[in-house]
């Protein structure tokens, strides 16, 4: 039974409901459920989740990120991808003999490169794969927990920006957005625009008529 | 001194009463969560920043963050100026709002990490751990952190034999006894107790009712804070 309606706030330790199918961000004690954080609550059939608003990224195995190298290892780089937790990327991601290139050549400290996060292991420390090197353009950077809402459902929101502003978008989940394009003013507006009103409904109508306003 | 006339306190409150309390969410952009919180004529600022990586690395966990809550005073908080820097004091009320904020917080989800509690006083007049403590849990509550319940928190003593509710200055330098009180509102745990001055058993157990029945009050106000601070999102250009 529920305690709350669909898209209700609710603080850390808030009763939710009782013999509720959870999932993220809520907790069970006895047949009680809570939530685990503050946020909104999405509830649908039989099962609830807390969206947060805000948080740190905590890396998960198959996301696409962006990240800055920090540091070239003698066969390995060390990447910052805005988290409590460095990532490591191996040599072997580049050249079949990483000990006898020198990893300067393919990537330097303060590149800028998109990965994969190819595997996580129990403490999060991770690694990352395919990684593509970012030229030119710049980076954002906006909540991690809000990155779901500027990309949108099916990408749809993302593709209306992409669109409308002509410019080339990566979306990192760890928060980082790179952009390239004449119009980057406009899409980092919106963007930022959409980071700011993540939890309000009707989001992409408002951008979309607004990026046609100013088109035309 | 007289601290209690008819019935009343010196700033005419009854004596289960609190002071007026206004916490504000999310009052600091470079932080992940912060909260203000006024209360009476205390004035605290608590700032969340983590989880992130900890250092010195050989203080780090790998089976669960660390949660570090630092306690600071303004040198103008209080009348006479106060020596910046720790002192014992300070190091000590640190060290048990840690281990308060330890209790709700789940660590186990960011092992080797480190998340960083700043409590700052800027202007004191008496229970400013409980104040702290209570900011402290809003802004973990602001910074997205999960947590099995919030820290809300409340003093109580004993002025010229009364047992009463949150004392001010004047109560906490004259009266006979302060006793500081936090716990986890939903099962009533309690997380951090002290106690400055005597009691007699009756007294303490009226005393440690009166504390926890003030918690309860500041929980509902550090919920309210909370749920507020979402609805301000303004729409438009």
């Amino acid at each position: 039974m529920l305690h709350i309606k669909d898209r209700d706030l609710v603080i850390p330790g808030q009763l939710i409901g009782e013999n509720v199918r959870h999932d993220m961000n809520c907790f069970r004690e006895g047949d009680n459920v809570y939530s685990s954080i503050h946020g909104m609550v999405r509830a649908d059939e039989n099962m609830v989740k807390v969206i947060p608003s805000t948080g740190e990224y905590i890396p998960k195995e198959g996301d696409l990120i962006i990240g800055v190298v920090a540091e070239v290892m003698m066969s390995w780089w060390l990447v910052d991808i805005n988290s409590p937790y460095m990532c490591s990327m191996r040599g072997e991601e580049m050249t079949r003999e990483p000990l006898n290139n020198d990893l300067n050549k393919y990537f330097k400290t303060g590149d800028t490169i998109s990965a994969k996060v190819s595997r996580v292991d129990e403490v999060n420390s991770c690694q990352l794969s395919r990684p593509w090197k970012l030229e030119d353009g710049l980076t954002i950077n906006v909540n991690p927990k809000r990155i779901p809402r500027v990309v949108g459902r099916k990408k749809s929101m993302l593709n209306i920006i992409k669109e409308k502003t002509g410019s080339k978008i990566v979306v990192g989940q760890n928060g980082w957005i790179w952009i390239k394009g004449n119009k980057t003013e406009l899409a980092i507006e919106k963007i930022k625009k959409v980071e700011r009103e993540a939890q309000t409904q009707g989001l992409t109508d408002r951008i979309t008529e607004m990026l046609e306003k100013r088109n035309r | 001194m007289e601290l209690i006339k008819d019935g009343k306190r010196l700033d005419g409150r009854g004596f289960n009463e609190l002071r007026d309390i206004k916490i504000e969410v999310g009052v600091l952009n470079r932080a992940i969560g912060s909260a203000y919180v006024e209360w009476g004529r205390n004035k605290v600022m608590a700032a969340v920043y983590g989880p992130r990586e900890m250092h010195p690395k050989f203080l780090r966990d790998p089976t669960k963050a660390v949660l570090r809550c630092i306690y600071n005073m303004a040198p103008f908080s209080v009348e006479d100026r106060k020596r910046p820097g720790p002192d014992r004091r300070s190091v000590e009320i640190s060290k048990i709002s840690s281990e308060a904020l330890s209790h709700v917080v789940m660590l186990e989800r960011y092992p080797n990490s480190a998340i960083d509690v700043y409590v700052e006083i800027l202007q004191a007049d008496a229970g400013t751990r409980c104040v702290g403590l209570t900011a402290a849990s809003v802004a973990l509550a602001d910074a997205g952190i999960p947590m099995k319940d919030m820290v809300a928190s409340c003093a109580s003593g004993k002025v010229n034999g009364e047992i009463v509710l949150d004392l001010m200055k004047e109560e906490d330098n004259y009266g006979d006894c302060d006793l500081p009180l936090a716990v986890i509102p939903r099962r009533k745990e309690v997380v951090l107790l002290q106690m400055d001055g005597k009691l007699t058993q009756d007294e303490f157990k009226k005393a440690y009712e009166v504390a926890i029945d003030g918690s309860m009050q500041v929980y509902e106000i550090q919920k309210n804070a909370l749920l507020k601070s979402v609805n301000e999102v303004k729409i438009g250009e």
